[in-house]
């Protein structure tokens, strides 16, 4: 019999990025699939795919045996399939009921809004699936579990044979998250398919049949979710290899494609450095001084019981940490751990609620979203680089901004990161992804005399940037007399491994340190599924 | 009775005056709620009093009005095409319509009459006096002894208001002004319903310059639309994006500028051109919000790339 849902050989790309690549999906009805990977793994894309919203660049989708075609998200509808979106899926001034009937067609008649009884069925269908939702309330002024309620409603309204919900837990409070899963049980025994995305693997293997795992655009793996482990899981989404020093995981082709650079200790080109380096760092654990490389034994940056729970999703919860100079100090975990939080602490752009906070005058930060906090696109590469140093007495004359200098610097910076453009006075914009990386990547080398924080540097970026990215990174750490001191947040357990001096794992805002003689995949996997059993939030 | 007939003729006046910026105003209601600022309304309205000219010499006055609907339509199609279509940034285009306009305008109207400075005589629309309600004393003859453009914007009003918030159609060209994201996600064409609900706001401002050029005057003249086109725009704020407010507002401003014509006439000793900025003060406010919380849609002036 036909499948709810199947994608074939579907691949999908945002200008030089390939979102999804050849990816094969198959989904039955009654089932719930948890679709699993990290951030940028194509989870999202595959769930838009199918819901019509985006058209693929190659392959089929088909939806309980029909071709959708060129349908887009009429067609998909009509076949039966909805999705609960993460993000702006909902009218903020309308009401919740005008946002359910604004996506159904059987709440109007020629003459009107309001075909007969339509309210009473979309209260009747709220009651039986357990949703209590203030219809007549602009959405606007409903709190986030609520709006959810109205999101999920409206996908429910109609004949579903497929339904996506896109990361539905990330706004949910544990207890929430079991109503959910409640919910979504009951439609898939009334036999819909469901396509959970998630990046938590604790919540998709509480409520998923089977997973599926993204990485990076690729098809990693498919399998029941009674008979996979957590750590196999992990390690196919972050990428590491079991190949490695690991020490047997067992099954689970992780190490499969899109890995740059290969896993674990087998470390090439630009981790020469780090390899030689390495014996040195010794057996130190996380929480003693490591020793220092070049004898210099000095603090740049401390964190102490650094606790943020205002104003973001993912908050801190008592971090301390330390940042010498010389050091590369990486941070690894699933990502919306609160990575990013740390980062804009680290970086000095969220004042945290208590704890501690010393940083040096001036940070340089290589922000996840270059093209939005990182670079404004419009402005050429050097207008660019005088934004991060035109305060520096090295770039003023009198009251004036020296561009003479300031071009020197961008055109050195062109030629040393090999930023692929004419000039240092192409626009930004029109850089492809990783060289604008590279653009931001020497700009804030610039800044950072003793401190640099990069997050998820090489994201998005192709092998060869990828290489050259974080040979730079190295590079710097280990360059001149007082090198600055490095903090490296990344998903990607390989680049943790390959660049870090000491290393530490981040998991529902904790900070946890991982000892010398555990810097391998497998321990620090373990690690990022910790809190599992830990007190919840 | 003198005082009546002054108050009356004043009306008369204040109602001729807001015929045209209703009509234009309650078109760009519709635009507007789908997201799209058409600052080229003035550029319709201009096509619009040629179309409605070359249109009555050749067909009549009603056939002159159907010409400048006609007229103003297609200036808002192009306006949508680069807009709407192409994604370039609505205010900027707008402006460039609105000047193109009012030289292509003047360009074709030389061509055709020269640059004589003749006044050209039209065929005006005659004015419908509506049996019994044009009898009630001072509005009678204001609101119920108008030409067809008049009754035609009455019209509108309850039509606008039940499809903009009764039918799902309405509804979904709500949701493509307040969300575009949003609406895309239900289904909603979103480029081709602001396509269509731009080029509705071209064809009721293009009636409008039909209306100054075949009801008002009896004439064309370049830059005839004096500005009327940017008028609807603040007219549409003041009425805060809803029809029975804008027709209000359109009233207010037509008022506004009849008590400036009637000050003119008696010799006042105030500077009758601030007459004319009061209803700009009080867009403003309506603007800040002082008179309720209805603020522009949110996706007003935003961009929607097709694909």
């Amino acid at each position: 019999m036909a499948g709810a849902l199947r994608l074939s050989g579907v691949t999908r790309r945002f200008g030089p990025v390939t979102a999804l690549d050849e990816v094969d999906f198959a989904l039955a009805p009654g089932e719930i699939h948890g679709l699993l990977g990290e951030n940028g793994a194509g989870k999202t894309t595959l769930a838009r795919v199918a819901a019509g919203i985006l058209a693929p660049d190659a392959g089929q989708v088909e939806i309980g045996g029909e071709p959708l075609g060129a349908g887009g998200v009429g067609g998909a509808r009509a076949l039966g399939v909805s999705m609960v979106h993460q993000h702006f899926s909902l009218v903020p001034r309308f009401t919740g009921f005008e946002n359910v009937a604004l996506f159904d067609a059987a709440a109007w008649t020629r003459r009107g809004m309001g075909s007969p009884g339509y309210r009473e069925r979309v209260e009747a269908r709220a009651e039986e699936l357990g949703l209590e939702v203030q219809l007549d309330v602009p959405v606007g002024r409903m709190g986030v579990v609520e709006r959810q309620r109205v999101e999920i409603l409206k996908a429910l309204m109609g004949e579903t044979r497929v339904l996506l919900l896109d990361e539905p837990t990330a706004v949910l409070a544990p207890q929430e998250v079991e109503g959910l899963f409640a919910v979504l049980r009951q439609v898939a025994r009334a036999g819909a398919g469901i396509v959970l995305v998630a990046h938590k693997l604790d919540e998709v293997l509480a409520a998923a049949d089977r997973v599926t795992v993204l990485r990076r655009g690729r098809w990693v793996l498919t399998g029941e979710a009674a008979g996979v482990s957590a750590r196999e899981l992990a390690e196919a989404m972050v990428g590491a290899g079991v190949d490695g020093g690991g020490g047997g995981v067992g099954g689970g082709d992780a190490g499969g494609p899109g890995t740059v650079g290969g896993g674990g200790e087998d470390v090439p080109k630009s981790g020469g450095m780090v390899g030689e380096d390495a014996p040195k760092v010794g057996a130190a654990g996380a929480e003693q001084a490591p020793e220092p490389r070049a004898g210099d034994d000095v603090e740049v940056a401390r964190l102490r019981a650094v606790t943020v729970s205002t104003g973001g999703p993912i908050p801190l919860r008592g971090v301390s940490m330390e940042v010498r100079r010389g050091e590369i100090l990486g941070i690894a975990g699933v990502g919306g751990n609160g990575q990013r939080t740390l980062a804009a602490v680290l970086a000095g752009m969220r004042r945290p609620d208590s704890g501690e906070v010393q940083l040096p005058e001036e940070v340089g930060w290589i922000p996840q979203d270059r093209s939005e906090e990182g670079l404004v696109n419009e402005f050429t590469i050097s207008e660019n680089v005088a934004l991060a140093v035109h305060g520096s007495d090295d770039y003023r004359q009198g009251p004036w901004l020296d561009w003479a200098s300031v071009g020197e610097t961008a055109a050195a910076l062109v030629r040393d990161m090999d930023v692929r453009a004419d000039s240092p006075a192409t626009p930004a914009g029109v850089l492809s992804g990783g060289n604008q990386q590279k653009v931001v990547t020497g700009r804030e080398f610039l800044r950072s005399g003793n401190l640099l924080v990069a997050e998820s540097p090489t994201r998005g970026l192709d092998v060869k940037a990828t290489i050259a990215v974080r040979a730079r990174i190295a590079a710097l750490a280990r360059s001149g007399e007082r090198p600055p001191g490095v903090v490296l947040i990344s998903a990607d357990l390989d680049e943790i491994l390959e660049l870090s001096d000491r290393i530490a794992v981040m998991v529902r805002g904790r900070l946890i340190p991982v000892p010398r003689e555990d810097h391998n995949p497998t321990a620090i996997g373990e690690r990022m599924l910790s809190a599992r059993g830990d007190a919840a939030p | 009775m003198a005082e009546f007939g002054a108050l009356s003729s004043f009306l008369v006046a204040a109602v001729g005056l807001a015929v045209p910026l209703a009509l234009a105003a309650l078109g760009e209601t519709v635009s507007e709620r789908a997201g799209v600022i058409n600052i080229g309304l003035e550029g319709s309205v201009i096509w619009g009093a040629l179309g409605g000219a070359l249109g009555a010499l050749a067909l009549g006055p009603y056939g002159g009005l159907a010409a400048g609907a006609l007229a103003g339509g297609m200036a808002a199609l192009v306006f949508a095409a680069f807009a709407v279509w192409l994604n370039t940034d609505q205010i900027i285009t707008g402006t460039a319509v609105t000047i193109g306009s009012l030289g292509f305008t003047g360009a074709v109207f030389q061509s055709r009459f020269g640059a004589t400075g003749l006044a050209l005589e039209l065929p005006t629309v005659p004015a419908w006096e509506v049996p019994l309600l044009a009898q009630i004393p001072v509005i009678g003859p204001a609101f119920f002894d108008q030409a067809v453009t008049a009754y035609l914007a009455y019209l509108l009003v309850p039509v606008l208001g039940w499809f903009l918030f009764r039918t799902r159609r309405g509804l979904s060209l709500r949701a493509v002004g307040e969300s575009p994201e949003a609406a895309n996600s239900a289904g909603v064409p979103v480029v081709r319903t602001r396509m269509l609900a731009v080029v509705f706001a071209g064809l009721t401002a293009g009636l409008a310059g039909a209306h100054l050029s075949l009801v008002h005057t009896g004439t064309f003249a370049e830059n005839m639309s004096a500005g009327k086109g940017f008028i609807a725009i603040a007219v549409v704020v003041l009425g805060r994006w809803n029809p029975k407010g804008v027709v209000a507002a359109a009233l207010f401003f037509g008022g506004a500028e009849a008590l400036q014509f009637a000050l003119q006439a008696v010799d006042a000793d105030l500077p009758y051109p601030l007459f004319l900025a009061l209803p700009y003060v009080l867009s403003l406010a309506a603007l800040a919000g002082w008179f309720g919380r209805s603020r522009a849609p949110e996706g007003l002036g935003s961009a929607w790339p097709r694909g």
